[in-house]
């Protein structure tokens, strides 16, 4: 086949010129220096990273280095980068488009993450790549600048999104990509239709719950390399938990992504400090409790809503600002609420207000005292956040408040806020995600999400590289509540708190019986009695030790 | 390039385009900048054009760079360069771009009452880039003998061994070309295209198997679809774009060269 070979004429035409003009002409030593240079630039073979000569501020760890020569030279650049929370996918990212730019392969790079990580992106390409990378804040960005880091809701909008599909872009990176796990959503059609030559997906979990999140992303890479849709889940159940069932799909999905275990890297880590405090309610917080319990055992009230239910009962180990609002959002949901109902909202009102003191609050206060250092406070509800503002201020105690909802710029602010100026950092979950906090190393889990990956994510904001201490998570639970069967089942039991997520990711994906979510919302929600929950729980776990156990077998045989 | 390297080129930049070495010590460098490097070299538009319009006494600046930090004395204060910082990329770049053309004659001593003939060469340096969704470089130095249509490779390394100078020097004469310079660059340019052909191409051929693999898989994931529509062309206008195999071939300086007959061997 004949290969296509162009010449660049540009030079030619401007030569034409200066003969015509009798000059002007060059220096002679800046001529030689010009040959200097490029003898110094020119790159002479395919293979290798030229990277690691063009970085001052930055020393890549050997995992890092060993992905990026990985992406450019077996998997022609397209590629999921998995590796565990905190293992650098940022660097190994910066890495690749680094070399790609390097070579003259990529000039044009688009980068969308969540929201609260564009400044972040922007300022690490910028400081430890020399990459200048621009956050995108006004419209003409994405025409004048060559690498932009936006977030996904602001490209997909008009008049953005337009803007967006005029330029040639020569790699896309996506952080935070399992987001991109269902096909259904914009953001998905969005991405889909992007024209990636070369590609990048960063996410740290790449299986959450099923394997046809695996076939979605893979397909927004590379499509077809799982086959059609139809095809693939022909072949495998579309709820089946993991790719080790199959040896094919595992070795097929392996051509396109890399996934590092902390334990692979050879790195010594700090170590965590996991210390679970009991909770004792005060009366009247029991008694909250209690009633609502009882109403869930009274099985005809609302039945429709165990899950609601439940999250009271959640809410109620958290604080009686989180009931409070919750139970006023019941009551104006009803357009017409029966009498009944609205007495017993009433009555569970009442005793909400009766409530004088929080006791986890209390405990925490008593933590935040004792460490006389900066510590991030997580609570699944917002109500509790602006609850536990209010009561830290009380104690003269300097607080900032973190949310998923913050626009970006007011994100930044908080995390400079809380890195230089006080001393704790209350999240919500969604705030969990995507903020870099290695300057702390104390986190209060003022209530515990169900989800262990959740879990995970929250301590990956700080146990992570660039983190100097060990790291201490305080993990609240209340006595003879819901939160304390979970944590038994969840956190001890299996000790995962112990373990970090690789580990977890197998054990997991070992669970082919269910998701774990319906599993408790059956146990804390359905079951009849103490002695039912009990049994169930017992039979959840040792389902739970039954696969934990297939595991080690299979690591034997392997070994 | 090792730090020390990066020190000595940039003090014959600075020399070369005549900057005063203010100072000179093992870790750094002092520079009074000209007015004109000024401009290419430190991006500030408004002041030249403030001072333009109001007549006022032009200040260049004082740049430091630190080329080894450990052997500068901590109270310096100025740009760390290395090889991947964006400052030395722009030199790099300003070098390029100030000495793209160039005219030069033999500086021949002849003996005394004897005229001496110099005769055209058209001289191309040249970068020649191999790539598919990997890339490679070659550099290449030609020159062209514009009368008798000689081609001589390696043609800057000979340069290198000769006196030369921008004044056609006193009792020498030049001879006209036969060959005009622009249709020279295309000789060379043909030149080019036919040894390229004629070298292994297994990159080439692997880049297309990769890019026929990856096209077959795309086809498959499409193949349900009774209207493939847009995002079907989409990927197919990606995928060439990562794997198409292409040669590029740029001039990075070049010029006319006036030598004596025995310059060239």
């Amino acid at each position: 086949m004949t290969l296509q070979i162009n010449f660049d004429a540009t030079w030619q035409d401007e030569f034409q010129n200066r003969i015509d003009n009798d000059g002007p002409w060059g220096n002679w030593d800046l001529f030689k220096l010009t040959i200097e240079v490029e003898n110094q630039t020119v790159i002479p073979a395919f293979d290798g990273l030229q990277v690691d000569k063009h970085l001052s501020n930055l020393t890549p760890l050997p995992h890092q280095l060993e992905v990026a020569e990985q992406v450019v030279e077996n998997m022609n650049g397209k590629a999921i980068l998995a590796d565990e929370v905190g293992l650098g996918k940022t660097i190994e990212a910066g890495l690749i488009l680094k070399e790609y730019m390097i070579r003259g392969l990529v000039k044009k790079a688009l980068i969308l993450v969540p929201a609260s990580l564009v400044s972040q992106w922007a300022i690490e390409l910028n400081s430890k790549f020399f990459i200048p990378a621009v956050a995108q804040k006004k419209s003409y960005v994405w025409e004048q600048c060559d690498v932009v880091v936006s977030s996904i809701d602001t490209a997909k909008r008009e008049p953005h999104r337009s803007l967006v599909f005029e330029q040639n872009y020569d790699l896309i990176i996506i952080d935070e990509a399992h987001k991109l796990k269902n096909n259904k959503t914009k953001n998905y059609e969005f991405v889909q239709s992007l024209k990636k030559k070369f590609c990048l997906l960063l996410t740290a979990t790449p299986i959450q719950n099923r394997i046809s999140e695996i076939f979605n992303l893979v397909s927004l890479l590379k499509p077809g390399h799982l086959g059609t849709e139809t095809a693939f889940y022909e072949k495998y159940k579309k709820n089946a938990r993991s790719l080790d069932d199959d040896e094919g799909l595992k070795e097929l999905v392996n051509k396109v992504m890399i996934r590092n275990r902390r334990q692979d890297t050879g790195i010594e880590w700090t170590k965590r400090h996991v210390e679970t405090v009991p909770i004792h309610f005060s009366k009247e917080e029991r008694a909250l409790y209690d009633a609502i319990s009882s109403i869930h055992r009274e099985g005809n009230w609302m039945t429709d809503s165990q899950f609601s239910l439940m999250t009271l009962q959640r809410e109620a180990c958290s604080s009686r600002e989180a009931v409070f609002y919750t139970l006023r959002n019941m009551l104006k949901k009803q357009e017409q609420p029966s009498v009944a109902f609205q007495q017993k909202i009433e009555e569970l009102i009442g005793l909400v207000e009766n409530i004088q003191q929080n006791a986890k609050a209390q405990k925490a206060l008593e933590i935040i005292q004792q460490i006389n250092d900066k510590v991030i406070i997580f609570t699944e509800y917002r109500a509790t956040q602006l609850f536990l503002q209010w009561f830290l201020k009380q104690h003269n105690i300097t607080s900032v408040p973190f949310r998923g909802g913050f626009k970006r710029g007011k994100k930044d602010w908080m995390r400079e806020l809380f890195q230089n100026h006080a001393q704790v950092l209350i999240a919500t979950e969604a705030g969990g995600e995507g903020i870099n906090l290695q300057f702390c190393s104390h986190i209060i889990n003022f209530d515990l999400p169900w989800n262990p990956m959740r879990l995970e994510q929250r301590i990956g904001r700080i146990h992570r590289l660039g983190q100097k201490n060990d790291v201490h998570i305080y993990n609240f639970a209340t006595k003879d509540t819901v939160e304390e069967h979970v944590l038994k089942l969840l956190y001890e039991k299996i000790h995962l708190f112990e373990k970090v997520i690789g580990e977890l990711d197998d054990i997991l994906t070992k669970l082919q019986f269910g998701n774990i979510n319906d599993h408790l919302v059956d146990i804390f929600g359905h079951s009849a009695s103490e002695g039912e929950m009990r049994i169930k729980m017992d039979n959840l776990t040792s389902m739970i030790e039954f696969a934990e156990s297939v595991k080690e077998e299979d690591q034997h045989a392997a070994t | 390039m090792q730090q020390h390297e990066i020190h000595h080129f940039l003090l014959r930049y600075f020399h070369a385009n005549q900057c005063k070495i203010l100072e000179n010590k093992p870790g750094y460098l002092v520079i009074q900048l000209t007015v004109e490097l000024d401009k290419e070299l430190m991006n500030r538009p408004f002041y030249w054009h403030y001072l333009e319009k109001t007549g006022g006494v032009a200040k260049p600046m004082e740049l430091t760079l630190i080329t080894n930090p450990s052997l500068a004395p901590d109270d310096i204060k100025g740009e760390v360069i290395h090889f991947g910082s964006p400052r030395l990329h722009q030199i790099f770049q300003s070098t390029k771009n100030l000495a793209g053309y160039i005219r030069l004659y033999e500086n021949y001593e002849a003996p005394p009452g004897t005229q001496t003939a110099l005769r055209p060469w058209l001289g191309l340096n040249l970068r020649i880039s191999y790539q598919c969704d990997r890339k490679k470089d070659l550099f290449k130095s030609i020159g062209l003998h514009l009368i008798n249509g000689q081609m001589v490779e390696q043609f800057h390394d000979k340069l290198l061994h000769l006196s030369l100078t921008p004044k056609i020097p006193d009792f020498s004469f030049t001879l006209s070309p036969f060959i005009k310079p622009n249709s020279g660059v295309m000789r060379v340019a043909n030149f080019l295209q036919s040894e390229i052909e004629k070298e292994d191409h297994t990159w080439a051929d692997e880049a297309r198997i990769r890019w026929q693999k990856d096209l077959q898989l795309l086809e498959r994931f499409y193949e349900d679809a009774d209207e493939k529509g847009e995002s079907f062309e989409n990927e197919m206008a990606a995928l060439q774009e990562q794997y198409e195999p292409q040669v590029h071939i740029s001039i990075v300086n070049g010029g006319l060269f006036y030598l004596t007959d025995e310059a060239i061997s």
